[in-house]
């Protein structure tokens, strides 16, 4: 296997000095996010609260009839072991009389929907609190399009946006975050029993390996293969990064004026602070 | 000759010349105090690194008045800072400035502005052409602005011109977490030993911390000795005034027992350069 190890002290730190400058600068104190009792949006309220202090940060929990009950308490269990605000507000009414008008048995349709309802949710409260929505998204999933577009990939910052599934899972190991959630399968939970490495077709720690070779060492699908990955994996990740390159950019603009926002009006998101 | 010399690991906001031109008097003024005898700022510390667009809107000629309260400031201490250049031949440039005695001493335009990966320079500023070599209080100094550091042959030219100290003025970018230290501060490092070993000359590496659009700055200014020994080390990614007292007398020294450039050739390197340029038009 590829070696994907870091150091998780500097890294941590580094992600630290990372939140406070970049809510800073994008003029706010405070952060609120999804928490999904999963492991990234776990990490990603830790940092939060080591860099904003544990009175900025905002947990927001957002179960669903089907979610699992497991999801719900060890999202309790995160925000009360670092001590942030938190609120529970149930989705079923809202999503259940849109689906009572929709006919649908489609997963994928209703999963959508489940992420962008959250979505709403997160940037309301945003207004009410002051406050930017932390994305909890890590690189695996951004780059394999394991992300709802415009629902959980919404959001003022990416702070795990560079770390493969497996580089959270340590780095949440380093801060210490409790066996409970470092011990579950990853899971979107938008549907009982679902399970991300069911979904893709193979654990973590192979794909990180395989999209780790083909981003960040730009090698071909001939030559990873050749390094000791089945055929049908490496297709399979690089189809889905391809494919899914739309969701990581800004849409196209038709352009015919001098600037044009995309193309070339290229100031910085930081600009002002 | 013993003098001190202030490293001003800052973090300019991006695109506010006004407010980063406080902290240069803050941090100028601290230095003074100190008994500094140069300070020395990150690459476009006036301005900050990823600025795009507003290249151009924050771009000043080097005798603009707005320098003004550190020309006064440079009554009591060199300064060396980063902006946008307005050229006088109506380009954009990348640039170090020194400030002695208040007045502008010198002006440097970064020679080689990174343009690839996450680096977009050259869209924005021109390069410049000159390596400038001057005298100072403190001896010969050359500037140089940290793309130009990965390249050996313009420390090689700073120390043809017998430079006895090289100030660079840095904006580098994070990259590379496995190990100890960052993989980009490791080649810093390990190439600036290198240079001041060889060339029996002084490094002050300034690189300023923040972020600016999720490119994170890590810091870490230091200066290296003739022999390659740290003298200072400002550490990561929190806002430094580092000081460090130079004898410049181990120039001397080095170069006594390890004289390179008494031996280096200028007329074979010269000779052979020029074949090579001939060689590579065939």
């Amino acid at each position: 296997m590829t070696d994907l190890s870091l150091n998780y002290e500097v890294l941590s730190k580094f992600l630290v000095y990372f939140i406070k400058e970049e809510v800073q600068s994008n003029k706010f104190n405070k952060v609120v996010l999804g928490l999904s009792g999963g492991l990234d949006s776990a990490v990603v309220a830790y940092l939060s609260a080591e860099a904003l202090g544990k009175e900025n940060v905002i947990g927001i929990l957002m179960p669903y009839k089907l979610s699992s009950p497991d999801s719900l308490n060890d999202a309790l269990l995160i925000a009360k072991k670092i001590g942030i605000k938190h609120e529970t507000f149930e989705i079923t009414d809202i999503v259940d009389q849109y689906f009572k008008k929709i006919n649908t048995t489609d997963k994928m349709r209703i999963g959508n929907f489940l992420s962008r309802v959250r979505m709403s949710i997160l940037f309301d409260r945003t207004r009410e609190y002051d406050a930017i929505v932390m994305g909890t998204g890590n690189k695996s999933e951004i780059m394999l399009g394991y992300t709802t577009w415009y629902g959980d990939m919404a959001a003022g910052l990416y702070p795990i946006g560079d770390l493969y599934k497996t580089q959270v899972f340590e780095l949440a190991k380093f801060m210490k975050i409790p066996e409970k959630i470092l011990n579950k399968p990853p899971s979107a939970d938008l549907w009982p029993g679902q399970k991300d490495e069911d979904e893709l077709g193979a654990v973590y720690r192979e794909l990180d390996s395989v999209l780790y070779l083909y981003i960040d060492e730009r090698k071909s699908m001939e030559e990873i293969i050749s390094l000791g990955h089945s055929k049908k994996l490496v297709q399979n990740v690089i189809r889905r990064v391809n494919s899914t390159q739309f969701k990581r950019t800004i849409p196209p603009v038709a352009k015919f004026s001098a600037r044009t926002l995309g193309i070339d009006f290229l100031y910085p998101h930081d600009m002002g602070r | 000759m013993h003098y001190k010399i202030a490293l001003a690991q800052i973090n300019p906001v991006l695109g506010d010349i006004e407010k980063n031109l406080l902290k240069h008097e803050e941090f100028t003024k601290k230095a003074i105090k100190e008994k500094a005898d140069l300070i020395v700022f990150p690459e476009l510390s006036m301005t900050g690194y990823k600025l795009g667009d507003l290249t151009m809107e924050v771009a000043l000629p080097y005798e603009s008045d707005f320098f003004k309260p550190l020309l006064t400031l440079g009554k009591h201490i060199d300064i060396v800072l980063g902006f946008v250049e307005r050229g006088k031949d109506k380009n954009s440039y990348n640039s170090a400035m020194y400030i002695s005695e208040g007045r502008v001493k010198s002006v440097y335009e970064k020679l080689y502005p990174p343009t690839h990966g996450m680096f977009d320079e050259l869209r924005f500023v021109a390069r410049g052409k000159e390596i400038k070599t001057f005298d100072t209080k403190i001896g010969k100094v050359s500037m140089l602005i940290c793309r130009d550091i990965f390249h050996p042959s313009l420390m090689f030219l700073a120390y043809a011109s017998n430079a006895d100290i090289v100030l660079v003025l840095s904006n580098m970018p994070l990259r590379g977490l496995k190990g100890e230290k960052p993989a980009i501060q490791e080649t810093v490092e390990k190439a600036i030993d290198t240079y001041t070993n060889f060339f029996g000359m002084f490094v002050a590496y300034v690189n300023r911390v923040g972020f600016d659009d999720g490119l994170g700055f890590f810091g870490g200014s230091f200066v290296c000795t003739p022999s390659g020994r740290k003298l200072a080390y400002a550490g990561l990614f929190d806002e430094a005034l580092t000081f460090a007292e130079i004898d410049s007398e181990e120039i001397f020294k080095k170069r006594q027992t390890f004289p390179l450039l008494r031996e280096e050739d200028m007329n074979i390197v010269k000779l052979n350069f020029d074949k090579i340029l001939e060689d590579s038009y065939d």
